[in-house]
């Protein structure tokens, strides 16, 4: 067994967060089925699945182009109305048959491709990592094409309120050696904003719960990624504060640049919050190196600060007597 | 891994389940026309339908090894495309035929209850989980519903293109059937039209496979069965069709609607029709959790179903008007 999928994450394009009812409106990619709703521990909402059929060969890393027929799963989830992502995934059996076989079997193994023969596991998950040739399966396409397809919802207003760049993330679970848990071999950050996240999990694995595994990977990585990109070259101190128009209040840019984070980003760290329990001690490996957790909390602690610092003269002007 | 202390309802999918026959044996699907030929029409293709569904519920028999198979009736009226006489003067006169050529209809449905029941658009739902069978060399790029209102069982002929100066024009090329054997048998069925006002009307062989999904029990609305049978009380039926139930049980004893496999007994001028019904069943993807439910119990009871769902449906076709 192998499963891989690929995930986008991107800030919602709405000036204000949307409420769970408007969520439930966006991600209804099926009229005759329900967007799963969740308020605890916050809120969450997952479309139905929507598949696309594909017969192509897989990408791999040694040129053998195996062909597979199936259908990729892909839904989109939403969380806290703020973060939009779309995941596309399939899993492959080891082997499969010669010939392709009437639709209809693809079609009740949603999410599941049939290699024709043998599948060579390790060349296959590498090739998916590495982005196939063109014609190779892309699942890459397959999650784009859903993220196109809700961004173009007339509930959107197409005025997000701070500046940031949608990431990506390829993952691939290989099998765990016998009798061994689920284990992250690798978490790579690439350029272009392109993540890649290589598992390992026991046979019988759920790969829907993986993909939920990874969803989750990449929220928290694309958080992280929004966060550190709106500090780097942030310039702090108490610099003479531009005014934005004659008269106008003064407002330090270090508070215009902050403030939205502290609006839409910061409450929605949250580590495992819906990821099956037997894959949630995979964190653990990012968490300990590089430490996920922790940069996040030095960075919410920096912007805390910084609006902290800014207060206090406002505090000490209001405490002074007029003249 | 223990159960979770703590649930949440709504973050959880749900789909109710419906009880099952072994067999829903479809007695005839009749268009207006064929009531407008007269009694003789109906008693004509009672009289042909009777050996095949004594045939039908033999081979039925055969497959519970032994045991005494569940097995319902049923019989589709149009009242989508055109609307005749009334169900006062129609229903009593067909199950008066039927009685006379010594079968019982236990289910009646309409038609027009394959487009839309109650208030659901069940017609529009399932067009929306069509997912094409794709040709080969779709790596993803091809997007997952029918769009056009067509629907093939293979790649179409490309189209050809005005010959341009200096350029000679591009051949012919053949359409292809995706499952051919050696040669193609290539259909393209219409799903439905829109006239100028934007009406969409949903074509015959569309409606006759959601009435296939429904007699499967695979038809789910947010989790709820759709085609659930409504008793008739009392003896006369209403004088306008809309206010027949989409799905009327007739008979108080009969065994479930909903069942395992279909057969429909019916005249061959349905032959297309139905070939383009196993098109639209080969690349519709039902409920999952439906789906399930019946692979399950199927298989608790020894009578497993085919995996795909286009091979649960069986025919029989005589010859006739």
């Amino acid at each position: 067994m192998l499963a891989c999928g690929e995930i986008r994450t991107c800030l919602l394009p709405t000036r204000q967060a949307l409420d769970i009812r408007a969520a439930a409106q966006l991600l209804g990619l099926r009229a005759d089925e329900r967007v799963l709703l969740s308020e605890r521990p916050n809120l969450y909402a997952r479309s139905p699945e929507t598949l696309t059929g594909v017969d192509c060969p897989l990408p791999s890393a040694n040129g053998a182009r195996v062909r597979a027929v199936g259908t990729v799963a892909a839904r989109a989830a939403l969380t806290e109305g703020r973060v939009l992502q779309t995941s596309a995934y399939f899993r492959l059996p080891a082997t499969g048959p010669d010939q392709r076989r009437p639709w209809g079997h693809y079609l009740v193994r949603p999410g599941v491709l049939e290699p024709f023969g043998k599948l060579p596991h390790e060349a296959v998950a590498h090739g998916v990592l590495d982005g196939g040739r063109h014609g190779d399966l892309d699942v890459g396409l397959i999650a784009d094409g859903l993220l196109t397809r809700l961004l173009r919802h007339p509930l959107l207003d197409h005025c997000p309120p701070l500046r940031s760049r949608p990431t990506r993330l390829r993952w691939a679970a290989l099998p765990a050696h016998p009798g061994e848990g689920p284990s992250l071999e690798r978490f790579t950050l690439a350029e272009d904003e392109l993540r890649t996240v290589r598992l390992r999990v026991p046979e019988d694995t759920d790969s829907a719960e993986i993909a939920v595994l990874c969803d989750d990977l990449a929220l928290h990585d694309w958080l992280l990624t929004t966060l550190v990109r709106m500090l780097d070259g942030i310039a702090l101190g108490s610099g003479t504060p531009p005014r934005s128009r004659p008269g106008a209040p003064e407002r330090p840019a270090v508070l215009a640049a902050l403030r939205p984070a502290v609006d839409h980003l910061l409450h929605l760290w949250m580590p495992r919050a819906r990821v099956a329990a037997e894959l949630a001690p995979l964190w653990e490996a990012l968490e300990e190196r590089p430490g996920f957790t922790r940069q996040w909390l030095a960075l919410v602690q920096r912007i805390r600060d910084q609006l902290a610092l800014h207060a206090i003269p406002a505090l000490y002007r209001e405490v002074e007597p007029a003249p | 891994m223990t159960e979770a202390a703590f649930r949440e309802t709504t973050a959880e999918p749900r789909t109710q389940s419906v009880p099952l026959s072994h067999l829903s044996l479809e007695l005839g699907h009749l268009y207006m026309e064929d009531f407008e030929a007269g009694p003789h029409r109906l008693r004509e293709h009672f009289t042909q339908v009777r050996p095949w569904v004594e045939a039908a519920r033999a081979a039925a028999a055969a497959r519970t090894g032994g045991r005494r198979p569940r097995i319902s009736t049923c019989f589709l009226i149009d009242d989508y495309f055109t609307r005749f006489s009334s169900p006062r003067e129609l229903v009593p006169l067909l199950l008066a035929e039927a009685d006379r050529a010594g079968l019982r209809i236990d289910y009646l449905a309409r038609e027009s209850g394959c487009a839309v029941t109650g208030k659901v658009p069940v017609a529009q739902a399932v067009a929306a989980r069509i997912v094409e069978s794709p040709p080969p060399g779709s790596y993803g790029n091809r997007p997952p519903a029918a769009q056009t209102g067509w629907l093939a069982n293979g790649e179409r002929s490309p189209v050809a293109r005005a010959p341009q100066a200096m350029k000679p024009a591009t051949a012919w090329q053949p359409p292809q059937e995706t499952a051919a054997r050696r040669h193609s048998v290539f259909l393209d069925v219409e799903l439905w039209n829109d006239d100028a006002d934007g009406h969409r009307t949903w074509s015959c062989p569309f409606l006759a496979a959601v009435w296939q999904l429904a007699r499967l029990g695979l038809l789910r609305h947010e989790g709820e069965p759709l085609f659930t049978p409504d008793a008739h009380t009392g003896q006369d039926f209403p004088d306008d069709w809309d206010e027949l139930p989409s799905l009327v049980r007739l008979n108080a004893r009969a065994d479930p609607f909903a069942a395992y496999r279909t057969c429909s007994v019916l005249p061959n001028r349905f032959l297309p029709v139905e070939h383009a019904v196993r098109v639209v069943l080969d690349q519709t993807e039902v409920d999952t959790a439906a789906l399930r439910q019946v692979a399950e119990r199927s298989a608790r009871e020894g009578v497993p179903v085919p995996d795909s769902v286009a091979d649960r449906v069986s025919y029989v076709f005589y010859a006739g008007p």
